[in-house]
Parts: C-alpha cells; sequence; structure tokens
C-alpha cells in the first residue's frame, strides 16, 4: 500500500503509522460528560468501505496525515495534512516519472 | 573548543573494500560539518524562514517541498513541511542563526545529534535503493533537493548534492549501525572509505 | 555424450562439462543444464518419492510447476528442501539428494504405503489426528507421538539445523512499466514501452531469456524464434531506460501496483562473486504492470498417470529443443487437444521414435493427421490410455475405445510399447498475478480455461496469459500492452510477424479425467487422487475453496498449478454444476516459493539496528557486562574478577551511597519543546503545572494517557521562557513523542510549538552520592555547583574539560545527584573528566542493575510499574494530579473503576526467609503450593538491597496501603519460589529525602 504524502509523495506504508480512527472528535477539555469522553477515548468505527483515518508519516516528515481509505480495497481516496481542516491534497513527487 | 569524537571511528576504516576489481562502486565518508541545526517556520512563515536562510547563507531556495541548496560553506534542504536543516562547515551557527527571529519559528542545535554521511559514485543510487523504499533518480529526486525517510527504525534525512552524490543525516546514536549496514550493501560494487 | 543428449541444439553448451553429485553419485552435464535435464540426459528416470503413498516419481515438466521432482540442494552443512530440479541449474560441485525416501530413492521401505491407499485418502489428517475421545488413551500425548511418526513418513523434504550463512539482500525499485514474463508477448512489449523512453523492467524467472522462443521450433519473420528473441534482448539491453532481470520471479502482485520478486542471483554458481547476494529481494512499484506470463500445460488424470516416463508433451518438447535432451527413445502421446501433435513431431525432430498417438477424439484436424504422418506415428482417434506399465519407469501403456461425450471407455483394450509418454489435457493461463491483484478470472468453454478479464486497474495482458496460443497474435497483444502500458496512443501494429508454422486450433475436447481402476492423480505432489475429490463430494464439501483445504488438491509448493483445473472439473462434475458454477480459488502469494532469508534479508544478526551511547566503547573497555534495553545497549554492571552479577551491583549501589558513583543516563528520551505555547503544552500533556517553573529549572512531571491512566514520568527543565528540555522514560521515548505530535498536529493545530527529538544531541552522565558535589566542583568550570547556585532542581551552565556541559540537580537513586549534559560529541570526554575526578573518592560506574536496586529502595516508580494498568493513585502518585486546569487523562482519570477500592497499588516487600525475589511472582495471603491461587498481585521488581542487608520487592497489591505491615507469602510455582513476606511502604530507604536535599 502507498500513501501519498503532501510534503514527501508516494511513500510505502511501512514509512506510516496508523494513529486511529479520524471521525474521533474530543470534547471540550474542560467538558465533565463522561458519556462523551467514553466514546471519544472508546468507540470506533469500523466500516466496510470508505474511513477517515489518521496516519503519521513517522519514517518521513512525521506530519499527521488525514486519509480516506476503503477498508474493502485499501484504495485511498484523498490524503492532507490533519492540521490544515479541508485542504486539498497536493501531490508532490510522482515515483519512476518519466523526464 | 573540544574536537568533537565521531560515532564512526570504531567502525571507520580507509581504503578499498568490498568487490572493486572492476573499480570503486561508491564512496563513503564523513562530512562532519562544524553545526548541523534545523530550523523551523511557523505555518504562514515559511517565506520569511527562507529569506533569513539566504540572507544568512546567501543560498537561495525553491519555494516547494524538499527544496535545497548548497554552497563550499552551507547546504540547506526542507525535510518536513516549514522544517529544513541547515549545515554550516563552521562551528557555532546555532548563535549565528539569530535572524531567525522567534516569531518566524525555532532553531535547534543537532551538531552532536546527527551524523553526516556521503556516499557518492556511479553505484551510489543502487547501494541506497537496497536500504530505502524512495525512488532515487535524478527525476524524483533532483540535486540539492532532500527527503525524509527511514530505514527500519533509523531515521534518515537525505540530500542529493550531485548528479551520483547523496548526503545523509542519521541520529548519532544509530550511526555506526547504520554505517556497517551501509558498507554491507556497498560490498557487491567495491566501495572506496575516505 | 550420453546417448540421450542430442549433438547439437538448445542452450547448453556442449563445450564446457560441468560436474555434480545427485545422491552421492557423480555425474556430469553441461553449461545450460538444469538439474533436471542434466539427469535426464545421464538416463536418470527416477527423481523422488511421493508425499503420501511414496510412489516413484519423474519429471513432469521442465519449469516452475514441476510437482514430481523435488530435491535438497544442499550447500555445505545448510539444507535446501524442495527445489524442483528443473528450477536448479547446475554448476561445478553442486550437491543434490532426493527427498521423502529411505534408505534410497530406489528401495524405499515406506513405499508399503501404497497398499494401505483408503486409509489414507482425502481428509487422513483430520479424521485420525482427532486423538481418542474414549478409551484409556484419552487424554494422554500418546496420539502426539503417533502423529509425529506419520508426519515424518510422509512428507517433503527436511529443513537443516546449520545456519544459513548465505547473504540475501533486499532492494528497491520505481519502474513506468513492469513486464512480467519474457516470451515473444512479454519481449514485444517491453520494446515498444521502452521505445516510448518509459522506465521498462523485464522480469523473468529463468536463467535465459525468450520463453517459448527458446523450445517452439518456430521461425518469426523467417528468423529462428530463439535468434528472434535474443536480438530483441540484446535492444534492450542497450537501453539506459530497461533493466532486465532474469532468474527472478515475481511472486507476489500487493496494492498500488507494488510487485514483490526474488533474483537468484547466485544460485547458479559454484560460489558467488564476492558482496554479492545468494537471493535479491526487489520490490517493485510500477506504473504499470504487463502481465505475459505464459500458461501451463496440464496433466490428464488417468491410472498411473504418475509413472516416472509420464511427462507433459511441451515439456518433453522443450527438453527435446532447448537443453538437446531427449526424455525417452520410443514415444508415445497422449492428448484431447492439437499442441501435443507438435511436440511429437519435435520429438521426432531429435531423433525420438513416436509409436502411437492416442487422442480421445474421435475426430482430428487435418493438420493433426498430417503432422501424426510427419512424425511417423500410429495415430488411434477415440481412444483413451487407460493405465501405464511398468515398476520404477515406463515400459508401456493401455488404451482403450473412448466415447468423448459420454466420457466412457469400451472394450477393446490394446497395449503398446513406450519407455516415454507425452500427455496434454490443455492449457491454462498463468493468471495467478491477476488473481494476486483481485481479478476474477472468467471460464471460457471453448478453450476450457480460467481466462483473466480483459484488463485490471494496474495490469494489462498479452499472449497465452490472455488465452492467445499463437505466437503471432500473442506479440501483436504484447505490441499493444506496451504502448497501452508506456501510456501511448493506440496504433495497429500493421502487418502480423510471419510466424512458421502456423498456429493450431487451441481448443481442447472438453476431457479431464479417463476413469479406470486405478489411482489417477490430480495434484502429483500432494498425491490427491481422483477418488479423493470425489470422496470430498461424498462426505458433503460443495465449495472450492473446502475441498481444497480438506484434499490439500493445489495446497503444495507448486501451488496446484497443474492441477487446479483438471481438480475443479472433477469437483463439478461430482456436483453435476458446469465448472463455472463451482468457480475457481483465489491464488494466493507466492506465485512459487521464496527463501525466507530473502524476505528476512538484513534484517537480523550484525545488520539489526542497533543504538549506541556516546559511552559505549568506554563500557566495553571497563568490563561492563551490556544489555539490550529495545534498540539501546547499556551496561547491566561493570563486573570485576569472580564477581556474580549480585555482587557487582550490590557493591556499585553501596560504594555510591557511601561515596559515589557514574551512570551513563544517554539514553533516556530528550525531547526539545520550543515555541511560544511550549509552557501551555506542557501544562496540557503532564498532569502537573509547567508554565509556573521558572527559567533554570527543573521539574519531574507525570504523564497520563487520555483514557486516565499513567503513560510515562521524566523532569523537564526550563532552558528559556519558550525553550524547554523534556526527558521520557527511555522505553517511551518515541511514544511520548508521538503522542505529543498527535496532539499538535491533530488536536491542538493552533498551538506554536515545535517538537524535535534531540536524545541523540546529548550525552548524559548522572553522579550521585555523598561525594557528588565534591567531585563535580573538582572538575567544573565556569560555575559553582553549591547548594546557593545548584539548588535541588536548579540548572546551571558551565565546561568541563572545556567542553561546553549543562548540569542539573535531580535524582533517581536518592542520593545527591546531579545529571551533567554534554554535547554527544564530547560525551566520552566529558566522562573521563568526570570518572578522573571522581577518582580520588573511589566512585565507582554503576549499571542498571545497580540503579535498579537504588530506585526499588526508594521507592521510584519505571516500566515495570507503569503498566498500562495502574492509575496515578495506584502508584501513590495522586499529589502530582494537578485540580487547577484540564489536562490529557483529566477528564478520565476519575472514573469508577479507577477509583474503586480493591484495585492493586504499589507497596514494599522485604522477604522474610532471607531469599530472593523475583519479578512476577504473586502475592497471596496463605501458601498453597498443590493448588496455587488467591492471588492479591505481582511483583513488579526486586533486588538485594544494600541499604537494608535484605532482599526486597516492589509490589502491586490490592489494596496494598492498608496492608502495610502485614504478613503475605510470594507464590512462584513456576520457579518453585514460596515464602513468606512482610508488605511495607514502597519508601524503603530516606523516605524523607534528606539525602538527596542535602
Amino acid at each position: 500500500m502507498l500513501i501519498t504524502c503532501p510534503y514527501c509523495g508516494p511513500r510505502d506504508v511501512s514509512e506510516f503509522a496508523y494513529q486511529g480512527d479520524g471521525n474521533r472528535s474530543r470534547p471540550d477539555p474542560s467538558s465533565t460528560d463522561l458519556a462523551a469522553w467514553n466514546a471519544y477515548v472508546y468507540d470506533r468505527l469500523n466500516p466496510a468501505g470508505a474511513h477517515n483515518e489518521i496516519w503519521q508519516h513517522a519514517g518521513g516528515c512525521r506530519a499527521h496525515l488525514a486519509v480516506v481509505r476503503d477498508t474493502l480495497s485499501h484504495e485511498i481516496s484523498s490524503v492532507r495534512f490533519a492540521r490544515e481542516k479541508g485542504a486539498p491534497a497536493h501531490g508532490r513527487r510522482k515515483s519512476g516519472a518519466k523526464p | 573548543m573540544v574536537e568533537q569524537l565521531s560515532p564512526l571511528a570504531a567502525v571507520f576504516r580507509p581504503g578499498s573494500h568490498g568487490n572493486f576489481v572492476d573499480g570503486v562502486g561508491v564512496t563513503l565518508s564523513e562530512m562532519a560539518p562544524g553545526s548541523i541545526v534545523q530550523l523551523a517556520a511557523w505555518p504562514g512563515e515559511e517565506k520569511k524562514l527562507i529569506a533569513a536562510i539566504t540572507s544568512l547563507t546567501g543560498l537561495k531556495l525553491a519555494d516547494g517541498a524538499g527544496a535545497g541548496a548548497a554552497s563550499e560553506r552551507h547546504t540547506v534542504f526542507g525535510f518536513a513541511p516549514g522544517k529544513f536543516l541547515l549545515t554550516d562547515t563552521a562551528e557555532g551557527l546555532v548563535s549565528a542563526a539569530g535572524v531567525v527571529t522567534p516569531a518566524m519559528g525555532t532553531i535547534t542545535d543537532l551538531s552532536h545529534g546527527r551524523t553526516a554521511i556521503r556516499v557518492a559514485g556511479p553505484r551510489s543510487e543502487w547501494v541506497l535503493a537496497k536500504l530505502f523504499a524512495v525512488d532515487f533518480s535524478l527525476v524524483a529526486f533532483p540535486q540539492g533537493s532532500g527527503i525524509s525517510t527511514a530505514h527500519h527504525d533509523i531515521f534518515a534525512q537525505i540530500q542529493r548534492s550531485g548528479p551520483d552524490r547523496f548526503d545523509l543525516y542519521v541520529f548519532r546514536s544509530f550511526a555506526r549501525s547504520f554505517w556497517k549496514m551501509l558498507c554491507h550493501a556497498s560490498d557487491e560494487v567495491g566501495y572506496e572509505v575516505r | 555424450m550420453s546417448p540421450r543428449r542430442r549433438p547439437s541444439g538448445g542452450r547448453i553448451d556442449r563445450l564446457r562439462t560441468i560436474r555434480f553429485t545427485f545422491d552421492g553419485t557423480a555425474f556430469t552435464g553441461h553449461q545450460g543444464d538444469t538439474l533436471a535435464s542434466a539427469l535426464l540426459a545421464n538416463g536418470v528416470s527416477l527423481f523422488g518419492r511421493s508425499f503420501k503413498y511414496h510412489r516413484p516419481r519423474g519429471l513432469l515438466t521442465a519449469g516452475v510447476d514441476e510437482p514430481n521432482a523435488l530435491v535438497t540442494v544442499l550447500r555445505g552443512d545448510v539444507r535446501e528442501p524442495n527445489i524442483p530440479a528443473t528450477m536448479v541449474e547446475i554448476h561445478d560441485g553442486l550437491v543434490a539428494v532426493s527427498q521423502n525416501r529411505f534408505p534410497s530413492l530406489a528401495y524405499d521401505v515406506s513405499a508399503v504405503n501404497q497398499l494401505g491407499g483408503k486409509v489414507l485418502s482425502a481428509g487422513f489428517y483430520y479424521k485420525t489426528f482427532m486423538g481418542p475421545v474414549v478409551g484409556p488413551l484419552k487424554g494422554t500425548r500418546f496420539w502426539m507421538l503417533c502423529e509425529k511418526i506419520i508426519r515424518r513418513a510422509a512428507g517433503l523434504g527436511r529443513a537443516g539445523h546449520a545456519p544459513d550463512t548465505a547473504r540475501y539482500e533486499r532492494m528497491n525499485a520505481f519502474c513506468d512499466v513492469l513486464v512480467v514474463g519474457s516470451g515473444p508477448a512479454g519481449l514485444a512489449a517491453a520494446r515498444e514501452a521502452a521505445a516510448s523512453g518509459a522506465n521498462v523492467i523485464l522480469a523473468e524467472l529463468d536463467p535465459q531469456f525468450g520463453g517459448s522462443a527458446n523450445w517452439s521450433g518456430e521461425t518469426i519473420d523467417g528468423e529462428p524464434a530463439a535468434a528472434w528473441a535474443s536480438d530483441i534482448v540484446g535492444e534492450l539491453r542497450d537501453q539506459a531506460n530497461v533493466r532486465l532481470l532474469k532468474r527472478t520471479t515475481v511472486w507476489g502482485y500487493y496494492d498500488d501496483n507494488t510487485l514483490a520478486a526474488v533474483e537468484r542471483v547466485s544460485d547458479h554458481k559454484a560460489s558467488p562473486a564476492k558482496g554479492a547476494p545468494r537471493h535479491r529481494h526487489w520490490t517493485i512499484r510500477a506504473g504499470k504492470v504487463v502481465l505475459a506470463t505464459g500458461a501451463f500445460e496440464r496433466p490428464l488424470v488417468f491410472p498411473g498417470n504418475d509413472r516416472p516416463g509420464v511427462v507433459m508433451a511441451s515439456a518433453a518438447q522443450r527438453y527435446a529443443n532447448e537443453f538437446g535432451v531427449l526424455p525417452g527413445d520410443k514415444v508415445a502421446v497422449f492428448t484431447n487437444n492439437d499442441s501435443a501433435y507438435r511436440s511429437a513431431v519435435a520429438l521426432n525432430n531429435a531423433g525420438a521414435t513416436v509409436a502411437t498417438i492416442v487422442d480421445v477424439r474421435a475426430e482430428i484436424s487435418e493438420e493433426c493427421h498430417t503432422l501424426a504422418r510427419q512424425c511417423g506415428a500410429e495415430l488411434i482417434v477415440g481412444h483413451a490410455v487407460t493405465a501405464t506399465e511398468g515398476g520404477k519407469k515406463l515400459t508401456g501403456i493401455k488404451l482403450a475405445p473412448f466415447t468423448e461425450a459420454a466420457g466412457a471407455l469400451s472394450s477393446g483394450a490394446r497395449s503398446v510399447e513406450a519407455d516415454c509418454l507425452l500427455m496434454s489435457g490443455g492449457w491454462s493461463p498463468t493468471i495467478h498475478l491477476a488473481s494476486q491483484a483481485g481479478a476474477r478470472p472468467l471460464w471460457d468453454a471453448e478453450l476450457q480455461a480460467f481466462l483473466p478479464p480483459e484488463a485490471g486497474k494496474g495490469w494489462v495482458g498479452a499472449g497465452a496469459f490472455n488465452g492467445t496460443f499463437s505466437t503471432a497474435q500473442a506479440i501483436a497483444e504484447g505490441f499493444a500492452a506496451g504502448r497501452v502500458a508506456a501510456d501511448l496512443a493506440m496504433v495497429e501494429i500493421g502487418t502480423l510477424p510471419d510466424v512458421e508454422p502456423a498456429a493450431l486450433d487451441p481448443r481442447p475436447a472438453p476431457v479431464f479425467e479417463i476413469r479406470a481402476k486405478g489411482k489417477s492423480f490430480v495434484d502429483f505432489q500432494h498425491d490427491v487422487t481422483s477418488d479423493d475429490v470425489r470422496l470430498a463430494h461424498i462426505e458433503g464439501f460443495v465449495s472450492v475453496e473446502h475441498l481444497k483445504r480438506y484434499t490439500t488438491l493445489g495446497m503444495a509448493t507448486d501451488q496446484g498449478k497443474g492441477s487446479n483445473v483438471p481438480g475443479l472439473a472433477i469437483m463439478a462434475e461430482a456436483l453435476g454444476k458446469p465448472i463455472p458454477e463451482v468457480g475457481t480459488t483465489r491464488f494466493r502469494p507466492p506465485y512459487a516459493p521464496v527463501s525466507v532469508g530473502a524476505l528476512a534479508a538484513e534484517r537480523f544478526g550484525d545488520l539489526k539496528p542497533e543504538r549506541l551511547t556516546p559511552m559505549h566503547d568506554w563500557h566495553l573497555d571497563n568490563e561492563a557486562t551490556m544489555y539490550s534495553a529495545g534498540l539501546w545497549f547499556r551496561p547491566m554492571i561493570y563486573g570485576g574478577p569472580g564477581e556474580t552479577i549480585e555482587q557487582a551491583y550490590v557493591r556499585e549501589a553501596r560504594v555510591t551511597r557511601e561515596t559515589a558513583g557514574i551512570v551513563d543516563v544517554s539514553t533516556l528520551g530528550k525531547i526539545a519543546v520550543q515555541g511560544p505555547d511550549a509552557a501551555e503544552l506542557l501544562d496540557r500533556a503532564y498532569s502537573n503545572v509547567f508554565s509556573t517553573l521558572p527559567v533554570g529549572k527543573a521539574r519531574y512531571g507525570l504523564m497520563l494517557r487520555e483514557d486516565g491512566l499513567v503513560f510515562d514520568d521524566g523532569t523537564t527543565w526550563r532552558l528559556g521562557d519558550n525553550d524547554f528540555l523534556m526527558t521520557t522514560t527511555t522505553a517511551n521515548a518515541g511514544k511520548v513523542m508521538q503522542h505529543l505530535e498527535y496532539f499538535l498536529d491533530v488536536v491542538w493545530p493552533d498551538l506554536k510549538v515545535h517538537l524535535t527529538s534531540v536524545t541523540d544531541q546529548w550525552a548524559g552522565a548522572a553522579i550521585g552520592g555523598p561525594k557528588a558535589r565534591e567531585i563535580l566542583a573538582a572538575c567544573v568550570t565556569g560555575t559553582k555547583v553549591d547548594n546557593e547556585a545548584l539548588p535541588f532542581m536548579g540548572i546551571v551552565h558551565g565546561e568541563i574539560a572545556g567542553a561546553p556541559v549543562m548540569i542539573c540537580r535531580l535524582s533517581f537513586s536518592g542520593e545527591m545527584a546531579f545529571e551533567v549534559y554534554s554535547g554527544a560529541g564530547h560525551g566520552i570526554h566529558v566522562w573521563e573528566a568526570l570518572i578522573e575526578a571522581g577518582q580520588p573518592f573511589g566512585m565507582v560506574p554503576y549499571g542498571l542493575e545497580a540503579l535498579g536496586t537504588m530506585r526499588i529502595e526508594k521507592g521510584h516508580v519505571t516500566g515495570a510499574e507503569i503498566d498500562g494498568r495502574t492509575s496515578a493513585r495506584d502508584l501513590h502518585l495522586g499529589w502530582m494530579l494537578s485540580r487547577k486546569k484540564p489536562f490529557i487523562g483529566s477528564a478520565m482519570m476519575d472514573r469508577e473503576g479507577l477509583v474503586a477500592s480493591g484495585r492493586l497499588e504499589l507497596v514494599g516487600l522485604v522477604s522474610l526467609d532471607n531469599r530472593p525475589l523475583s519479578g512476577g511472582a504473586h502475592i497471596v495471603e496463605d501458601v498453597d503450593m498443590d493448588n496455587p491461587h488467591g492471588s492479591l498481585g505481582h511483583i513488579t521488581a526486586a533486588c538485594f538491597s544494600p541499604a537494608l542487608e535484605k532482599y526486597i520487592a516492589l509490589a502491586l497489591v490490592a489494596d496494598g496501603k492498608a496492608r502495610h505491615g502485614k504478613r503475605a507469602h510470594v507464590s512462584d510455582p513456576l520457579r518453585d519460589r514460596f515464602g513468606p513476606v512482610e508488605i511495607v511502604s514502597h519508601h524503603f530507604f530516606d523516605p524523607e529525602g534528606k539525602r538527596m536535599h542535602g
């Protein structure tokens, strides 16, 4: 599997670390709503199909990426920096590109 | 100043090794720059940081991922969003880098923390392809540019400093282990250590 | 030259003689021979014994699909079993032995298994290895012993025990177009793609490019096909954008067009070139893949079809044309299709007598009649072979009239003498890689074969892979595939190449099995017969996936390359369904066996990454016994002559508490936390407050996970307003870094903080003991180190022996202690200066054992207690949980279960029987040695305490604090250690901390 890091270009999955379900939203830090915290810490989606995931390019630029991956086909339909909400993915290098 | 001791000292054996009957495939050397620093810009401040690098070193950087440049004295390249590795043959760069203001970003001294290894020669791409799952062809990895990658647990930041020359920056604690791997991988093509 | 060897032709070099041994007998062959072709030329026909029945077996094929002729290749003491003799290139000194026979290949005692056919039928293992469920042997190990003996009798080659000293390597490659297979289609594709400038890799599993061109006997545009192929290879070799990989098996097709291949670099040589690997593993990322992998001829299923001398027709042709060796003198042919006629002619041209051609079809084409006449064979149509004769070698065949439509035999049997039977049951395209890539094969009723779908997302097919058996058409498809793969506009090839002789009709008769008395093999390697397939059906198996697993059909090392389709056809017939409804199994990697060495490559032994501190060599030079802590190597003890480990660490700890000791702490994780929001991040990440920490001071911090349990601890030093140096435990350095990076990137992207791993930037030496300050004062310049200049948790900057240092006064040992940090490149220099300064005081270096001992005496926690299940309160660190601010874990740390009574809490234990305690032992109220139970908790760390002169331990015990002063017992049945202990506070030594505050 390859993940196209917006900074580094397509890299082998072995350079990346899975950092969990990208659908989680952290409650306000001062929230005491235990159910909300419980959902954030423990509840995970397990869809057969497109899934929002967070991957860190741990063996590369170390940026966290918001990845949409199909759990059935491993096909990745979008990648962006996790810190840039909604920013489009922009590729960098094409492996083995012709001169 | 006290000299830095190389982590490679115990395994650094100058001379020709491996299968060099048909010539030396790669030359391996330790660069030992006086200074290695990391410059990191806050989001939106990247251009100012690049300008500061230019004013400090005279090197011009393109605005793009992995862009890099080199002179006799300095090398610089981007290895992560807003982050650059800058070297100087002289020591003390971290204090001279005052042109990078806190509003722009941060400076981190890595002069002791990273070991710089140069792999040069006609078989450089071949040898490095054994260690890293990245495309080292000139098209995918243009001269001057840099990348971040890893060999197993060993992080490496690599700059292409010539058509068949690569400068690798690895964590110092891994440097000896990595050097041994590099020599092992170079055996087949013949290598010279100098 | 042997009588079976033709005087000329093929890829072998008759001027170069090669000597090798097989089963201890010396043989010769020629450069270019495989072990199979060389032995065949020497008249060897018996190559192995079969898996279950120990039946004699010979060569069935000439290539990677060989199921029978598996051998073990010996390289010194290293054994490599289960290599098809067809894939072993001979070289001087090659030593190969046959397998699965005792005492010898010719006289194998286990051949008696052939008489037990009914017992050893499908599902034998499942039925047999259940073990007795009633009776006197129930629940005993008797059955496991039986299983061992039975398993030894059945099977393949034996693996060795000697370490494999060969070199293996991994390689990464990137290309626009990967062409798999170098037959006419693959060569045409590679040539076309390369001409456009694309980066092309051409992979061929054989030692020679060309595929069928090497043995088809065809001419292409007036030139012999082999010469046509070598011309193209010559052209490609000169192009800089082409990489030619021969002896390279592409074995796996993974996501995103990542393909795995193994190149056999040195197996064909007596010894590898200096530094060259034996196998090189390639990970290839291709823009597009051209699959030109050809097709396998499949066997016909009839009684005795496994007797040595029965060989695939195309394989016989290949031996004759490519290797110049005849598999027999008097040849018979049994076929359901036209292609075998060409093979018969090839053998005849090579000097064999073709006695008979038996065709299941009643009517055959005029071309076939002509070809039969051409080779002088008696043509017997509408007949089938019903048995083979001979012992370990074919002497003749029996045939009978056969009606294709009914699949039935009728009377009128006759015999024919032959020492070689060529069989052909049609062709199966080699769709394995496409199947791995997710393609669902389609059944083609005309070709009686599974074909790949039109094309996949990442690949395009050409030639026999597509079911295109005409060489001219295959070249045209290769041309087109090369253009598609290189992203070129499609153009017509123009005129097709002129291939002679013209292609024959590729459609076989839909006949897979001749049902007659005797064992008819479907899967030769796993000894699966057609009756086994039917038995599986009778026993209720309907899915092909179940059939495969129950009968083990297609699960041998050849992965059913020849047996898959006949097996399915027989199952379909038993089910009364057409083949496409029964479906096929999905092929999985690897396409062909891959050496474990190639997969492991540089990831073991000396080439495993290791991390060394700047003082590593000093430790080694000073008698340190090192051990690994993750990837790091750290001193365990500095053992004196004749000292035990315990004596060494007790001495080191005692001297440290009496005078001073020094320890290498460079492995501690160190993270530079920089930026205007650095203090804010630390307040959020740590359970206690850091924003109030003054510059020049350090503070001990505790981190929780989001779920409220303890994550890590360490000290963080404020070096400037916006500049902190965080330390973490050695083991958690990477995790803490990742944890903080995650929050900065994903949760709080608006915080202006940069994190950098600076673990390797600093060498750290911790010097502690009553004399530590004096020692430091003796060697530090540029700063004072007295209580005023350097109070507890204070930081100063100075120099030691000319090298800049940063000193923080903090203590893990409980003594007055200082951590001295210098640039890693100055580490040894500073360390040696400290050692020298300590000498007059009798300071000792100490290792992790003494470090652990002193921390146990102080009741400090480490990873053994921070085990992912303990809360801060469990560890008596509740005082570090700030109530003034939220932090990671604060919302979850007071959950019901985390504040309930009965939780395991940190306590100290003192051994009351003066015997050592050990980690992992359980704590119980009362010992019951026969039935250990009632665990209250467990020991996390133990040592002999020189300060207390007792064996002590830290433990996690239910309601531990309430048990202080009470007696309990250790219960450690694994190590047979039971005994009384007293539960005490975890602060064994100097609980008020007078010593470190000095």
